[in-house]
């Protein structure tokens, strides 16, 4: 198989591929969990993967960059530090039926984590990963990727594109890595005949249109945020909409701030990495006292000057929002990024 | 790939008290190779770890001359500053620097200097003031203006005295409260401005300390007509990571961690959210 090839694949011969996936490396799949939700998760057989739903829960960075990992180990001797050790996760990686919004949210996190000076504990993890997106027919009443230029079909960023067709799914391969994901499993594959890959134009196209009017426009608000014209009193007022519960950063798909912690142990100890939410209030608090964002105001202006300004878009090579919607669900404050860019719009609350 | 979150193990060479709840730390490589590759220039600051406790950032506050150790001045205010207080001679740390950008040196060459410093805001000063001096044929003039709360709160007495002795520089101190056997200036530290004559389109300014205090010395150079851009200022955040990553010290879209520490008041005046 080579790079840039289309291909089919049948519905009956998909699980054949996914257990050869399995035998290779750890894989991650949309699941089942409870009720009607569906969760990103290591899956152990082709039959835990859940090719029917909108968007998991949850998105991949988890994998990626877990909530709490550990980066370093020192080691004590005598009482005294006497070495210190990274802590690296080099296991393989595919991620199976993952949404574009959410391969789209991994190359911003690339390009934050690839950035001079390297954050190699991301970077190896990320090395070892590939992503085989599952494209949109049927996005979510919550989603908006249309707006943000992440989804619902992908261009490029996949390593390879899978799309839903009447007897099986149009395989999209998009780098070398991708190919590779193919091998050993080449007779299972077809040149995609142009019935399928007109069949996906079409696909993309009424996917495109499935998105209602009243989503997140960017356009005005990008512009608003960029030269800083909200006013302070519109921040205030969505300040006093946030709970400072930081659940819109866990669910995003591409927030990545985080702190560090130490635990200790009898022959050292070690230094862990933790998921931390710039809308708290102790994010910014300096040890004399001091929080140069002391409002909630303040912070809810700090988290969307990062996710909307060209400033940040031209660090991270695309706005900080790829409209996976999580955020809607999880605001209780209704602070979710189409309301948001609702009001930045309006000029009010 | 090099892992830039990973300290390298230094020992303290030697703690001085500085008042009563600030020590300066001298602190020299287990490696000496790690030392030769540890080149930082004057306003550059390096993360220090207390394995168990954390880490936190504090400027280099010694000149990198001959010396096979760096300092840093710490007032015990928070978890890792009070871990660093409790330390002795001879006990391991870890530091990962050096990081941030550094005051301008040979561009402000032939300038008058006027170093502005309040209380804790002289360390950063402190090996670029040094720096200055062993070059100071190439300054016009090397001004230092310094303010504490109480006497008790002078910082680098050693250095005070033989910046006072010297005649190719001026040395002012300020308190804001003087005790008993005070005998110099009271006030704020602006109020030394009227002590002095400023010629301001010669002058660069370095000032540092409290927020407070920069605001109103920003606001004063500025009256005295120096240039958005000769006021120069190292600005505090509580930078986690120190290379960029982890957020917690951006202003708008600077990072002060690696766009700063040091910025010009042109840029800080330019920024999305209050300095």
């Amino acid at each position: 198989m080579r790079e840039h090839a289309a291909l089919v694949i049948t519905t009956s011969d998909l699980p054949t591929w996914v257990g050869h996936l399995l035998s290779r490396s750890q894989l991650i799949a949309p699941q089942a969990l409870v009720g009607s939700d569906v969760a990103y998760d290591v899956v152990s057989s082709p039959d835990d993967v859940r090719w029917d739903y909108q968007n998991s829960l949850t998105p991949l960075k988890r994998f990626l960059f877990p909530p709490s990992d550990p980066m370093l180990r020192w080691t004590q001797t005598n009482g005294r530090p006497s070495a210190v050790e990274p802590v690296y996760d080099d296991k393989e990686r595919v991620f199976l039926a993952v949404r574009p919004c959410d391969v789209s949210a991994v190359l911003i996190l690339d390009r934050s984590f690839g950035r001079d000076p390297e954050d190699v504990q991301y970077t190896r993890r990320r090395q070892r990963s590939a992503l085989i997106a599952l494209a949109c027919t049927e996005p979510g009443p919550n989603c908006f990727c249309v707006c943000a230029n992440a989804g619902p079909f992908l261009d490029q960023g996949y390593d390879v594109q899978l799309t839903r067709l009447a007897h099986g799914y149009l395989v999209e391969v998009g780098t070398e890595k991708g190919a590779s994901l193919l091998s050993g499993c080449e007779s299972l594959f077809d040149p995609a005949p142009a019935a399928a890959l007109d069949a996906r134009q079409r696909l993309a196209r009424e996917a495109e249109n499935q998105f209602g009017e009243d989503k997140a426009y960017f356009a005005a608000a990008l512009r608003q945020v960029t030269f800083n014209r909200v006013s302070d009193d519109l921040w205030r007022g969505m300040g006093e909409l946030c709970l400072g519960c930081g659940g819109c950063a866990f669910v995003c798909p591409t927030c990545h701030c985080f702190a560090t912690a130490d635990c200790t142990d009898s022959g050292g100890g070690c230094r862990l990495r933790l998921w931390d939410s710039c809308l708290y209030e102790a994010y910014t608090l300096e040890a004399s006292g001091h929080n140069p964002r002391a409002e909630r105001g303040q912070r809810v202006k700090a988290r969307f000057f990062h996710k909307l300004s060209y400033q940040f878009a031209q660090k991270l090579g695309a706005h900080g929002c790829v409209g996976c919607g999580r955020c809607v669900t999880a605001c209780l404050g209704s602070n979710d990024m189409p309301a948001v860019t609702a009001r930045i719009r309006r000029g009010a609350l | 790939m090099g892992n830039a979150f990973l300290p390298d193990l230094a020992q303290i060479a030697n703690i001085r008290d500085e008042t009563r709840d600030t020590k300066t730390f001298a602190l020299r490589f287990l490696d000496p190779a790690r030392w030769e590759a540890f080149q930082y220039r004057p306003g550059q600051f390096a993360e220090v770890s207390v394995f168990g406790v954390g880490e936190a950032p504090f400027c280099l506050a010694s000149p990198r001359d001959g010396a096979d150790a760096f300092e840093i001045t710490v007032r015990a205010v928070g978890a890792v500053t009070e871990a660093l207080h409790a330390l002795r001679t001879g006990d391991v740390v870890g530091v990962r620097g050096p990081l941030g950008n550094g005051f301008p040196f040979n561009e402000v060459k032939g300038k008058d200097l006027l170093f502005v410093a309040g209380g804790i805001g002289l360390p950063p000063l402190r090996p670029l003031i040094w720096q200055v001096l062993v070059e100071q044929a190439s300054f016009h003039s090397i001004r230092v203006l310094y303010g504490a709360r109480t006497p008790s709160d002078l910082v680098y007495r050693d250095d005070l005295e033989r910046w006072r002795g010297r005649d190719d520089m001026q040395l002012l101190v300020t308190v804001d409260v003087a005790g008993e056997g005070w005998t110099g200036n009271v006030g704020v530290v602006s109020t030394l401005f009227s002590k002095i004559r400023i010629d301001a389109p010669a002058t660069i300014a370095f000032v540092c300390g409290p927020p407070v205090m920069i605001r109103f010395v920003t606001r004063d150079l500025l009256n005295l007509g120096l240039a958005e851009e000769s006021i120069i200022t190292t600005l505090e955040r509580h930078m986690r990571c120190g290379v960029g990553k982890c957020n917690h010290c951006l202003i708008g879209d600077k990072y002060v961690c690696t766009d700063g520490p040091v910025f010009t008041y042109r840029q800080i005046k330019s920024m999305m959210e209050p300095a």
